[in-house]
């Protein structure tokens, strides 16, 4: 745990919105002022000892979508630096609010949402979805091995439909724990 | 479909952002009550099953896969404020954990896929299933509800991405409908399936989701529906597609978001009136024949999933095996 890790997570959350929402108030002439973020965001990263590599390889995973959004701004008029503008400012977004997901656990910024006077339900879910989304992935993956495991012969038709069978399946299943959790929620005070 | 920062214009995401925390603080107003009659956990593992389904990917062809966004299926399985606040959940976890779409951008990303998504998608399920409809019919309508709302939200998506500058509305457009057109399809057949399983494991979950007690329409009322519904598309797209530009560049300049948005002009100034208003009606035309045909796909598609009475017993006490 680096100081990074133990930052408050309000602190952190405010300050990479600062950073992106000044990145996206920046005319996109004066795009490459965003450049002098990267060398904050690099020392930040360091510092919360994060593996660059996997830093950037996670980076590289979106980086396709924002060179496809970035080049529709391509057939504007001044087109060319109108795009490359667009695209460092929401790669520079985008590296600043990995580096925010990797530090922060998702239960910190739930209780900040809160303090935001974020609705009830809302952050209750969060929470819920945080703790369950493991868990039915999971469930997802084992029905799936199954099902690969089960069938010989694959057309691309039974696969869908054995697919959406699983998944139908697993939304039977999800409704019926929902129902186990919340008993066990009331059992133990809870709402 | 999500928009990553950078993008959008400070105006634009603001604006975004306060139109769905409105939808959305209206759909935690309405969940409260059903909170106190103990439904909270219900939400969070509806959510996370959304969040697991859109993980599981479906083979397309050469390499490709698709998977499901589910905003219309919430709508059809949850209700429209339940299905309101588990996809935004999902949103905004995904933006939190997998970095998936910018924070700046979150509000116009949980109004293109929750809002408009779950509001085009349940009303269109609604409009189509009528009261106390057949299992046919309502695959059917998950069906179509899944392919117009993700088209409605990809409509959205462009709007926004031209109203903050970043592209312009004849290139944005017509990009993101021919994208979202095949992604539509893919997300009608996932949630069709999926529904059409659902009702073979347990239909009483689809039935009490809150339809009333009154006699079947009939059959045509779906037609007719479908029909309107599909004229109504082409020609809400129509005009969209062909003078919007127009439209939009007036009002940006009106909001004096863009001082030179004159250029988006340019092109269109060359059409003549009479040209562009054929433009519009031959567009009208081939979106609602689109549409259409998409409608009978949709059906086919039904009356291939559901299976016949003899086979659903059968199948259902399959389930309830392997499930145990």
């Amino acid at each position: 745990m680096s100081v990074v890790h133990r930052a408050p997570a309000g602190f952190k959350l405010g300050l990479a919105s600062a950073l992106i929402f000044g990145l996206a108030a920046l005319p996109p002439e004066r795009a490459r002022w965003g450049l002098a973020a990267l060398p904050l965001l690099i020392s930040l990263a360091l510092l919360a000892r994060l593996s660059l590599k996997r830093l950037l390889s996670r980076w590289a995973l979106g980086a396709p979508f924002l060179l496809a959004a970035a080049s529709l701004a391509y057939f504007r008029p001044h087109g060319l630096g109108l795009s490359l503008a667009l695209f460092a400012k929401s790669a520079i977004s985008l590296l600043a609010l990995q580096l925010l997901a990797s530090t922060t656990p998702l239960h910190e910024l739930v209780r900040t949402l809160r303090r935001l006077h974020v609705p009830l339900v809302l952050c209750e879910t969060i929470a819920l979805l945080a703790r369950y989304s493991t868990l039915l992935s999971d469930e997802a993956r084992r029905m799936r091995r199954a099902r690969a495991g089960r069938t010989l012969r694959q057309s691309r038709f039974r696969e869908w439909r054995a697919l959406g069978n699983a998944l139908g399946l697993l939304f039977v299943r999800s409704l019926s724990r929902a129902e186990r959790v919340q008993r066990a929620m009331r059992a133990r005070g809870g709402a | 479909m999500h928009i990553p920062d950078g993008f959008l214009s400070a105006r634009v995401a603001l604006g975004y952002a306060a139109l769905s925390s409105l939808g959305l603080g209206a759909a935690c107003f309405r969940l409260r009550a059903q909170r106190e009659r103990g439904a909270s956990a219900l939400l969070g593992v509806s959510a996370a099953f959304v969040f697991a389904a859109q993980m599981v990917n479906f083979p397309v062809a050469a390499g490709t896969s698709g998977h499901l966004v589910g905003s219309a299926l919430a709508g059809a399985l949850l209700g429209l404020p339940a299905a309101l606040v588990v996809m935004s959940a999902v949103i905004i976890m995904q933006c939190f954990v997998l970095a998936d779409g910018g924070v700046f951008a979150l509000g116009a990303n949980v109004f293109n896929m929750g809002l408009v998504g779950c509001v085009v998608g349940f009303c269109c399920y609604r409009l189509l299933c009528g009261a106390a409809p057949s299992a046919t019919r309502r695959v059917a309508s998950v069906a179509f509800a899944g392919f117009c709302a993700t088209i409605a939200g990809a409509l959205s998506c462009a709007g926004q991405l031209s109203l903050s500058g970043a592209a312009q509305l004849s290139v944005v457009l017509p990009a993101m409908l021919s994208v979202h057109a095949l992604i539509g399809v893919g997300e009608a057949i996932i949630s069709s399936l999926i529904v059409a399983s659902v009702l073979r494991f347990r239909p009483e979950l689809l039935e009490s989701a809150g339809s009333g007690e009154r006699a079947a329409r009939s059959r045509n009322a779906t037609v007719f529906a479908g029909l309107g519904l599909s004229i109504a598309i082409a020609a809400l797209l129509a005009p969209i597609a062909d003078v919007a530009p127009d439209g939009f560049s007036r009002v940006t300049q009106a909001l004096g978001l863009r001082a030179n948005a004159s250029p988006v002009l340019a092109p269109l100034s060359q059409y003549g009136v009479p040209s562009a208003i054929s433009g519009v009606l031959a567009t009208a035309f081939a979106g609602c024949l689109g549409t259409l045909l998409l409608f009978g796909l949709c059906w086919l598609l039904a009356l291939a999933l559901v299976p016949r009475r003899t086979q659903q017993a059968e199948s259902r006490a399959i389930a309830v095996e392997s499930s145990g």
